[in-house]
C-alpha cells in the first residue's frame, strides 16, 4: 500500500512532529501513514450521540460499540437467524422463560483483566438501570448471577426473542471495575458516560483513541483482544454526507462508504470500486385505516384487496435500485419467519379492478399521508408515494398525496388518524416477535385502526406464533400469520430498500449485519 | 416611425388615430434592448404555459420512461427519479410557477392599493390601523413569515398563495398611501371635492390616474420576487403538493438526486429566465412611467 513517496513523507512528518515537541493531537487521518500499521478510513453519515455502549441505540453508535466491546451472544456474519456464542454460551429452558448463560473462559478486557460473570451482570443491569434508549430491550427481564461462571435472565412471560436481543451492541459487556471507578452505577445516577466517551472499557477488537460526536471517531487495535486480530491497526470513522462520500471513495480518500443511495451507487458503475448491495432491515409499508370513522373507503375489505392487487411491486423495487427486494410479509427477508415475495401480495390489475367494483368505490379522493423529509437508506418516501399514486390511478383509485414534515405527521400516524399512510419500520432486534406489533390491537395495528378483536383469524395466528418454541415451529407460525395478514390485514408491505456499502479495491472483505450495520474489525 | 406620409389635407381626427395606432404598436418607452428581450421571453413563456398540453412530449405525471436518463434526443431535458419527462414537467410547471405569481401580484396590488388609498385619503384612525398592520408584517423577514403561515395552514398551492398575499400587500399599501397623501392635497383634488364629488369618486377619478404608474412599476418588478417566493415555498415542501409539477419542487427533487444535474438545472434555468425577464420589463417601465426615479437612475449612471 505505502508508496515510497508516502513513506518518506511519513518519516519527514515524524521528524517535524518530533522537533516541534508536539506529542498530542494525532486524530487526523492524514498521519495514518506515519503510524506504522495499516489504517482504514470509513465514511458514514453520523447519528452518533455517545460512545457509552449501554446508552447508545443509534446506527453509528452500534458500529462504534460493536468494535469496542463484545456481547454475551452474537451473530456470525450477516446471518441473524441463529445466535451464536459470544462471551458466553446459552441455554433456554423449555418454556422460554429462563435463559442461562455460561461465561466462556479466556476473554480479557483491554486493561488485561479477565471478563467475569460480575462484569456481565453489571453491564446488563446498567442497561436496565440507566433508563437510556436501549433499556427497553431488557424490559421484564431479571438478571441474576447464579454461580462464578453462570448468570440467568428470567422473564415472567415466555421470551423466545431474548437470544436474538442479546447480540445487540447496546448489551455489550463493560469492565465493571473501570466503569465503577469513573462514576458508573447500574442506576440512573450513572455518571460514567463522559469517561466512556474518552476511553473504552471493553474486550472488543479495538480501543477508543478519540471521539467526536460531530466529526470523527478514531479506534486503535486492542493488543489484548483474544479473537482473530483485525486486519487494520487503526480505523477512522468520519462523519460525511452521502454525495461527499461518493467523491471521497472515488478519490481514494476513504476506503469504505456506508451511506450511498442506490442512484449514487449506480453512477459509480465502472469506477474502480466494489459495491455490496443487500436488502436492509427496513420495511416500507402502506397502511389503510380500518377504522370506519376515519375512512369508510379504506376500511372496506374489497377496497383493501383492490389496493393490494393494484400496486406494481416490481416497479417499486426497481425504483429503489439494486439490492432492494419486496418482502413477502411484514417480516423482512433477513429474519426467521420471513416469507418469499412470491408468497406475498401480487400485482393483478384485473383483480384490482373487479375488487374495486365490488367495493362500491366511486372515484372519491383518498388521502395518502407520508413524511416528506426523511429518507430510508437514501430512498425518499416521496418517490415511493408518487409511484404508488400513479399505479393506483391506473386501476381507478384516486390517491391525493399529503406530505408533511415527519415531526408533524408522526402524531397523526401514532394516533391512528391517517387514512392511508406510508411509513417504514426498523426492527429493534432481529426477531419476528418484534413484528407482532403489526397485529390487531397492538402498537402498529392500532395506528391502522385495527382494534383488538377486529380480525380473530390473525389474532389467533399471532397468539400461536408467540407460543411457538423451536425455530421451525416459529418459521411456519409466523409465515401463516403473515399470509393471513396479507389476505385481510391493513398493511401492504412494499419494499426493503437496499443497504449499499462501497469499498475501494484495496479492501477485500467487509462484514455486514442488519443489527450493527458493519463490523469494523471485519474489514480486510 | 414611417407613418409620416399622411397628406396635410387630412382632417385632424385621422392624425390622432394614426398616432394612437402607432402607440399601440410598441410603446416608445419600451424600445430598448432589455425591455424587448424581457417582453419576448415573457411572451414565449406565457405561450408555452398556455400551449403546454399540446406541445408537451409526454404527460407531466406519466411515469412511463426509464429513470434518471440524462438529456437525449428522446428526452431533451432527461427524466427524473420516477421516470417522468423533465421537459414535460418544466412546460407544465410554467402554468403553476408563472401564472400563480402573476395572479398573486395582481391580487396584492388590488388589496394593497385599496388599503393604501383608504389610509392615505382618510388619514387618522384608518391610516394608523392600516399602517401599523403593515408595519407588523414588515417587521418579519418575508420568506420566514410566509413559511410560518404556509406551514400552519398546511402544504398546498392555495395556502402558499394566501401566505404570499399576506406578506406582499403592505409594500403596495405603503407606496400608494404616500402617493395619495401628496395627491390629495393637490388643488384639482380639492376643487373636485368642493364641486361635490364623493371621496370615492375623488379617489377613483382624480387621484388614481395620477398614482397608478409607480404602483404598476412596483408590481412588474415584484413579479420576479413572487415567482422566486413561490418556488422557494415549493422547494421547502410548503407549496405545490406532489406530484404537481412546480419549478421549485422540481429543484428540490434534484437536490435529492444530486448527481442527476438535469433534474434541477432545467427548472432552475426556467426560474432564472422568467425572473430576469420580468425584472428587465419592470426596469424599462420604471424608466418611462416613473420619470423621477428614472432621472435619478440616469443621473447616477452618468
Amino acid at each position: 500500500m505505502l508508496s515510497p513517496f508516502r513513506r518518506i513523507a511519513g518519516i519527514v512528518g515524524i521528524a517535524v512532529v518530533a522537533t516541534l515537541g508536539i506529542t498530542a493531537c494525532s486524530a487526523g487521518s492524514s498521519d495514518s501513514a506515519s503510524s506504522g500499521g495499516k489504517s482504514v478510513v470509513v465514511d458514514s453519515s453520523f447519528d452518533l450521540k455517545t460512545a457509552d455502549p449501554n446508552r447508545e441505540y443509534e446506527t453509528t453508535g452500534s458500529i462504534v460499540a460493536k468494535a469496542l466491546y463484545e456481547t454475551l451472544l452474537t451473530f456470525k456474519g450477516d446471518d441473524v437467524t441463529k445466535p451464536i456464542d459470544g462471551l458466553a454460551s446459552y441455554e433456554m429452558n423449555a418454556d422460554n422463560t429462563v435463559l442461562t448463560l455460561t461465561m466462556a473462559d479466556g476473554h480479557v478486557f483491554s486493561d488485561g483483566t479477565p471478563v467475569t460473570v460480575d462484569d456481565a451482570v453489571f453491564s446488563l443491569q446498567r442497561v436496565q438501570g440507566i433508563k437510556g434508549n436501549p433499556s427497553f430491550l431488557l424490559d421484564g427481564v431479571t438478571v441474576e448471577k447464579t454461580s462464578d461462571t453462570t448468570l440467568t435472565l428470567t422473564s415472567a412471560e415466555p421470551n423466545p426473542a431474548l437470544p436474538y436481543i442479546l447480540p445487540n451492541p447496546a448489551l455489550s459487556v463493560v469492565n465493571k471495575k473501570v466503569v465503577e471507578e469513573n462514576g458508573g452505577t447500574a442506576t440512573d445516577a450513572d455518571g460514567a458516560e463522559s469517561y466512556l466517551n474518552g476511553a473504552s472499557a471493553g474486550s472488543g477488537p479495538y480501543m477508543l483513541e478519540s471521539f467526536d460526536v460531530a466529526s470523527q471517531v478514531v479506534l486503535t487495535k486492542n493488543p489484548k483482544y483474544t479473537g482473530d486480530a483485525p486486519a487494520y491497526d487503526r480505523v477512522v470513522l468520519r462523519n460525511v454526507q452521502g454525495p461527499t462520500q461518493k467523491l471521497n471513495i472515488q478519490a481514494g480518500e476513504s476506503q469504505v462508504a456506508l451511506d450511498l443511495n442506490p442512484d449514487q451507487v449506480a453512477e459509480l458503475d465502472g469506477s474502480d470500486v466494489t459495491v455490496l448491495s443487500s436488502p436492509s432491515r427496513y420495511m416500507i409499508f402502506l397502511l389503510l385505516n380500518q377504522d370506519p370513522s376515519v375512512s369508510a373507503i379504506t376500511s372496506n375489505p374489497d377496497f383493501l384487496k383492490a389496493v393490494k392487487a393494484g400496486i406494481d411491486y416490481d416497479k417499486i423495487v426497481d425504483l429503489a435500485g439494486e439490492g432492494s427486494v419486496q418482502p413477502g410479509g411484514f417480516i423482512p427477508s433477513l429474519f426467521v419467519g420471513a416469507i418469499d415475495a412470491s408468497d406475498g401480495n401480487q400485482y393483478d390489475a384485473a383483480a384490482a379492478k373487479s375488487a374495486l367494483t365490488a367495493s362500491g368505490y366511486a372515484g372519491e379522493d383518498v388521502t395518502l399521508n407520508f413524511p416528506n423529509d426523511i429518507t430510508v437508506q437514501g430512498l425518499s418516501l416521496q418517490s415511493v408515494a408518487e409511484s404508488v399514486q400513479a399505479q393506483l390511478k391506473e386501476v381507478g383509485i384516486n390517491i391525493v398525496l399529503a406530505p408533511a414534515p415527519v415531526a408533524t405527521e408522526l402524531d397523526a400516524y401514532r394516533d391512528g388518524k391517517e387514512t392511508v399512510g406510508l411509513w417504514y419500520w426498523g426492527p429493534d432486534f432481529p426477531d419476528p416477535s418484534n413484528y407482532l406489533a403489526f397485529t390487531p390491537g397492538e402498537l402498529v395495528g392500532l395506528r391502522a385502526g385495527w382494534a383488538a378483536g377486529a380480525d380473530q383469524t390473525v389474532t389467533d395466528l399471532a397468539t400461536a406464533a408467540k407460543a411457538a418454541v423451536s425455530t421451525d415451529e416459529r418459521q411456519s407460525a409466523y409465515a401463516a400469520l403473515q399470509e393471513a395478514q396479507n389476505a385481510s390485514g391493513p398493511f401492504v408491505p412494499l419494499l426493503q430498500p437496499a443497504q449499499n456499502v462501497v469499498t475501494s479495491p484495496s479492501i477485500t472483505g467487509v462484514s455486514l449485519n442488519p443489527v450493527w450495520t458493519i463490523d469494523l474489525a471485519g474489514i480486510k | 416611425m414611417s407613418q409620416t406620409t399622411a397628406p396635410a389635407s387630412r382632417p385632424q381626427p385621422d392624425v390622432l388615430a394614426v398616432a394612437a395606432r402607432r402607440r399601440l404598436r410598441f410603446p416608445a418607452a419600451l424600445r430598448n434592448p432589455l425591455a424587448v428581450t424581457g417582453t419576448a421571453i415573457i411572451v414565449v413563456w406565457l405561450l408555452l404555459a398556455l400551449l403546454a398540453p399540446m406541445i408537451s412530449p409526454a404527460g407531466p405525471l406519466a411515469q412511463d420512461f426509464e429513470r434518471l436518463q440524462p438529456p437525449s434526443a428522446a428526452h431533451w431535458f432527461g427524466t427524473d427519479q420516477l421516470g417522468r419527462d423533465v421537459l414535460a414537467r418544466v412546460l407544465d410547471g410554467a402554468r403553476v410557477s408563472i401564472i400563480l405569481p402573476l395572479l398573486l401580484v395582481v391580487s396584492s396590488l388590488l388589496v394593497g392599493t385599496i388599503a393604501g388609498s383608504v389610509a392615505g385619503y382618510f388619514g387618522k384612525v384608518a391610516d394608523e390601523v392600516i399602517m401599523r398592520i403593515a408595519d407588523l408584517v414588515f417587521a418579519f423577514p418575508t420568506i420566514i413569515l410566509a413559511m410560518v403561515i404556509a406551514a400552519s395552514l398546511g402544504p398546498s398551492l392555495t395556502n402558499a398563495v394566501i401566505a404570499m398575499l399576506i406578506v406582499s400587500w403592505p409594500a403596495y399599501a405603503r407606496v400608494t398611501r404616500s402617493l395619495v397623501v401628496v395627491a390629495s392635497r393637490s388643488e384639482y383634488v380639492v376643487a373636485g371635492r368642493l364641486l361635490g364629488n364623493s371621496p370615492f369618486t375623488s379617489l377613483g377619478k382624480d387621484i388614481l390616474p395620477n398614482i397608478i404608474a409607480p404602483v404598476v412599476v412596483l408590481a412588474t418588478l415584484d413579479v420576479g420576487t413572487a415567482i422566486l417566493l413561490l418556488a422557494g415555498l415549493s422547494f421547502l415542501g410548503l407549496g405545490a403538493v406532489p406530484p404537481t409539477p412546480d419549478w421549485g419542487a422540481m429543484v428540490s427533487d434534484g437536490v435529492q438526486n444530486f448527481s442527476s444535474w438535469w433534474i434541477s438545472v432545467f427548472p432552475g434555468l426556467a426560474i432564472l429566465t422568467v425572473v430576469l425577464a420580468f425584472n428587465f420589463l419592470g426596469d424599462a417601465l420604471r424608466d418611462t412611467l416613473d420619470p423621477r426615479t428614472a432621472d435619478a437612475v440616469k443621473g447616477r449612471a452618468l
